[in-house]
């Protein structure tokens, strides 16, 4: 059965899935629901599976909790892209706006790991202006966080997920050499190549979090291409099998199948747990912190709904920010047809980027960057762009598929502008937990729109100068999600500090994709996990002084 | 605690045991196959020892064999192991790559027929060069000069250029270069034999040994290049891995000494060292085989593993070359100032 662990949760009894062997188990620290641990933590992705393992390894009581399952990929992950929608989370939503977002496989996941199972493994840094964008580039906000410091959280999460990068990466400050060396490029990174040197710009392999060489029980990539649909070989480093296994080594409990549903506070405005959804029946643990890393729909979501007449409009909502300034980076295409046989489905989809236009702020009509990188969809995925996107049918959709090994594309990660009119709220309707669904409202202003309109100017260009034909784009589309709990300098503009702490409770804390000001023109899971380091070294240190 | 997952955790030193085991054992299977080729060639045995031993040995109808063909002998061999290193690397390498161009092909034939002369010679006593052995060898160095030209120029196409990632994935630089030595060795042999017995063995003008052991070392230290780039493409991930950046250098070294420096003898230290490699050479074969085992499928999955892990074929080069290298020390022991 390949979707067994779907119906009964697999952390329990003292022991846990071990997602590296064929049928494993590892032992595992159980906590009574009446212990009041050091930490609960809501979401086991990129920001809670790695805050869990930093924690645990430093000595705190952790349980993690998580709505998803526990897979092993070795056994459970079938080569089939509708299969494996089982990573997707394809709870209902509401979704409005004048772009309304479409939310599932290409946003959000639900497994022990989070998103990280099913993502594309691109493992970029941010340009460090960045953090700074509204005083040194003019727009956005700035983070309460300092570019060095960070560099040095990035180091850490590289090294331990054995990032594959180029041993000279063309932008940004120097950084130390990734610990594993790029991937072989396919055809489809040759054609972003050849498109960058002919437009006079730089071109980098892409650091990966999979291994181009064996790294313990994971073999080096087999570069089949699944990467989107889950990994069968765990070459890619996901928290299912990088943080998760050592978190659980190091004592945190982890439970899977685990809805959490509201967080519990106290009369003195402190929180005191979680009440969460477990084997038909709703359940309460004790916690003197609750940590919520839930990406940046589910977060505001739990956040918003646990509101209780002490706080009446969601906790640690007193700025009103709570669930505002969603960010859901642009991801538009250009695509084209090769002379030559490409095969871009070979590989992990995006072998080469270009972040061009992060660094360079001149010949831009825009605030903001982005990188666009060489693509791979598969073919359900490739052929649902081509019916939906380009409305292509019947005839023409099938001659237009017979090309598919001869397809080539370029697809951005774009910077959008924090607005408070997108964001997420709670709906009337309930899912089936009881709880209320969230409501997710998404607009793209001009800003955004001139940046996607740049790019696909330029990639369309650098396709049809390495004499790709039948080139076309696609310009609705976006990816990863970020901000609706913002961090900041100041308690009236800002959901948490620097340390990931809310300002309004200061037990209860958020350590994911929400907490960014700005997002960039990268993909985000380094940073949330560089993030998530930092927070955890912040906690033991105010931990050490009596100040947590 | 270090960065590793959870399955590095537990059994990255049962990994290491694993690992050196397979070497252990490949390191076992050397030293027997080496054994013979050793034996004869103590170097604390003086020449008239020697003599002695091989009369004792031999019918009395046969002549003693004139130092330079036993050199010869030993570099046949040595051009051998080295060709069928080549062989089948590029075998594995140029069937992984389809074949597509069908020089692709000139490889394996030159290295098959240098295999074949190299057994001949390897038998044959006599002390003069033989025509077909000669051609071939020659053939075969133009060909590996031949194909390192092939090699640059594709990765001079790629994009980007001499860049790492077309150092690491475009055709490697290195391999035609091992059969470009294996026929230069095959044929300095053969000219090795045309030298008169009783006067220092010269090959183009050059004192034999010494200009061997150059060139040995200097194969030595390429050949050690190229597994320094292909180990740093695999990030070092065994500690094993360092083995063919340190210990066939300082071979290279130590011939490059004995090449430069006044006549002195007993070389004990570089004829162990020179061993030593040799014997890395086959465990290296070994830690290539469980290198290949760590693939996804393992060895169940070898049609595919074979050609994606490290080559097998590969490490036993260094093997070759440490076998010319120790040639080139027993024509120094016989005639110090050759
Ligand atoms: C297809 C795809 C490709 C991607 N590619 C890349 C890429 O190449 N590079 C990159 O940097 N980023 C990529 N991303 C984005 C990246 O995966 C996310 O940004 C990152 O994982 C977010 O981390 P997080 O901790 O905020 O949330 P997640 O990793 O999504 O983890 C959140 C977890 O919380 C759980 N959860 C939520 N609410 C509750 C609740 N109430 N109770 C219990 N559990 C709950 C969810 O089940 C989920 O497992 C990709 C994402 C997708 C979907
Ligand atoms: S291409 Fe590599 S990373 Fe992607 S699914 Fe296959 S093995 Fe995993």
């Amino acid at each position: 059965m390949l979707d067994e662990a779907l119906h009964s949760p697999r952390g329990k009894d003292g022991r846990a899935p071990d997602p590296l062997r064929v049928g494993g188990w590892m032992p595992m620290r159980q906590y009574g629901e009446n212990d009041e641990v050091d930490f609960a933590i809501v979401g086991t992705g990129a920001g809670g599976g790695t805050l869990a393992c930093k924690l645990a390894e430093a000595g705190f009581s952790v349980v993690g909790f998580d709505a998803g399952a526990w897979w092993r990929p070795l056994e459970e992950f079938a080569s089939d892209e509708t299969h494996q929608e089982k990573l997707f989370w394809t709870d209902e939503r509401i979704c409005d706006g004048d772009n309304p977002l479409k939310l599932g496989s290409n946003n959000s996941g639900k497994a022990i790991g989070g998103s990280t199972v099913h993502f594309a493994m691109v493992s970029l840094r941010f340009r460090p202006e960045w953090l700074k964008s509204r005083s040194l580039l003019g727009y956005g906000a700035d983070w309460p966080l300092d570019w060095r410091e960070m560099w040095r959280y990035y180091t850490e999460v590289e090294q331990a997920l054995k990032i594959a990068g180029p041993v000279n990466y063309p932008w940004g400050p120097p950084r130390p050499r990734y610990p594993y060396r790029a991937h072989e490029l396919n055809a489809a990174a040759l054609v972003l190549a050849k498109g960058c040197e002919a437009m006079g710009i730089p071109w980098s392999e892409t650091p990966l979090a999979t291994v181009s060489a064996p790294r313990g029980r994971s073999p080096p990539c087999v570069y089949r291409g699944f990467c989107v649909s889950g990994c069968s070989t765990n070459a890619k480093q996901s928290a299912l099998i990088t943080w998760i296994p050592r978190a659980v080594k190091a004592g945190a409990e982890i439970r899977d199948l685990a809805m959490a549903g509201r967080i519990e506070t106290n009369d003195a405005g402190y929180v005191t747990g979680v009440h969460y959804y477990r084997e038909g029946q709703w359940r309460f643990q004790r916690a003197r912190n609750v940590v919520v890393a839930g990406y940046a729909i589910e977060t505001p979501r739990l956040l918003l709904s646990s509101a209780n007449s002490q706080f009446p409009d969601g906790l640690a909502n007193s700025s009103g920010l709570v669930g505002k300034n969603l960010m859901a980076q642009t991801n538009q295409a250009a695509w084209g047809v090769m002379e030559d046989e490409i095969r871009w489905y070979k590989g992990p989809p995006s072998l080469a980027v270009t972040e061009h236009w992060n660094y360079t702020d001149t010949g831009k009509d825009f605030f903001g960057g982005y990188a666009y990188m060489s693509q791979g969809p598969l073919p359900r995925a490739w052929v649902s762009s081509l019916a939906g996107n380009r409305g292509l049918w019947g005839d023409a959709l099938l001659r237009a598929m017979e090309k598919y090994n001869h397809q080539a594309g370029l697809k951005i990660v774009g910077e959008v502008l924090p607005q408070e009119r997108n964001r997420v709220a709670l709906a009337d309707e309930k899912d089936r937990y009881g709880l209320p669904i969230a409501r997710v409202t998404y607009s793209l202003c001009d800003n955004d729109k001139a940046l996607v309109k740049h790019a696909l100017n330029f990639m369309s260009q650098s396709l049809s100068v390495v004499g790709a034909r039948d080139i076309w784009t696609e310009s609705d589309d976006t990816c990863h999600l970020n901000g609706t709990a913002r961090m900041g300098d100041d308690p009236r503009t800002s959901v948490v500090n620097a340390d990931c702490r809310s300002w309004d409770i200061p037990n209860l804390w958020v350590c994911d994709g929400s907490v960014f000001p700005t997002v960039g023109g990268v993909n985000p899971s380094l940073t949330i996990q560089a993030i998530a380091c930092r927070t955890a070294d912040r906690i033991r240190a105010m931990a050490a002084q009596g100040s947590l | 605690m270090a960065a590793n997952n959870a399955g590095d955790l537990s059994t990255a030193a049962t990994r290491q045991l694993v690992g050196g085991a397979v070497g252990a054992i490949a390191l076992g299977l050397g030293v027997a196959l080496l054994r013979r080729g050793f034996t004869p060639q103590t170097g604390r045995e003086t020449l008239a020892g020697a003599r002695t031993h091989a009369r004792q040995k031999r019918s009395p109808l046969r002549v003693d064999e004139p130092p330079q063909v036993k050199a010869a002998r030993r570099l046949n061999r040595a051009a051998g192991l080295l060709g069928t290193s080549t062989l089948l690397d590029s075998a594995v390498e140029h069937y992984r790559g389809s074949f597509q161009n069908k020089a692709m092909y000139t490889p394996l034939i030159v290295s098959a027929l240098m295999l074949a002369v190299s057994a001949h010679g390897t038998r044959d006593k006599r002390p003069i060069a033989h025509g077909v052995r000669d051609a071939t060898y020659l053939a075969a160095a133009l060909t590996g000069i031949a194909g390192t030209g092939f090699h640059i120029y594709n990765i001079a196409k790629r994009p980007g250029g001499f860049s790492w990632q077309n150092l690491f994935y475009g055709s490697p630089l290195g391999a035609p270069g091992a059969v470009a030595l294996s026929g230069l060795l095959g044929y300095y042999s053969e000219r090795l034999r045309d030298n008169e017995s009783d006067k220092i063995p010269k090959v183009f003008g050059l004192p034999a040994g010494r200009a061997l052991a150059a060139l040995s070392g200097v194969g030595l230290l390429a050949t050690a290049g190229e597994a320094g780039l292909l180990h740093f493409r695999g990030a070092y991930h065994n500690p094993f891995m360092f083995a063919p950046v340190t210990v066939p250098p300082l071979a290279g070294a130590l011939l490059g000494e004995t090449a430069l420096s006044r006549p002195r003898r007993p070389r004990r230290l570089t004829r162990w060292w020179l061993r030593l490699t040799a014997l890395l050479g086959f465990a290296g074969a070994g830690f290539h085989a469980y290198g290949v085992q760590r693939n996804m499928g393992g060895w169940r999955n070898w049609s595919q593993n074979v050609l994606n892990g490290p080559p097998i074929p590969a490490p036993p080069s260094f093997t070759g070359l440490a076998l010319a290298g120790l040639a080139a020390l027993g024509l120094l022991e016989e005639h110090p100032d050759a």
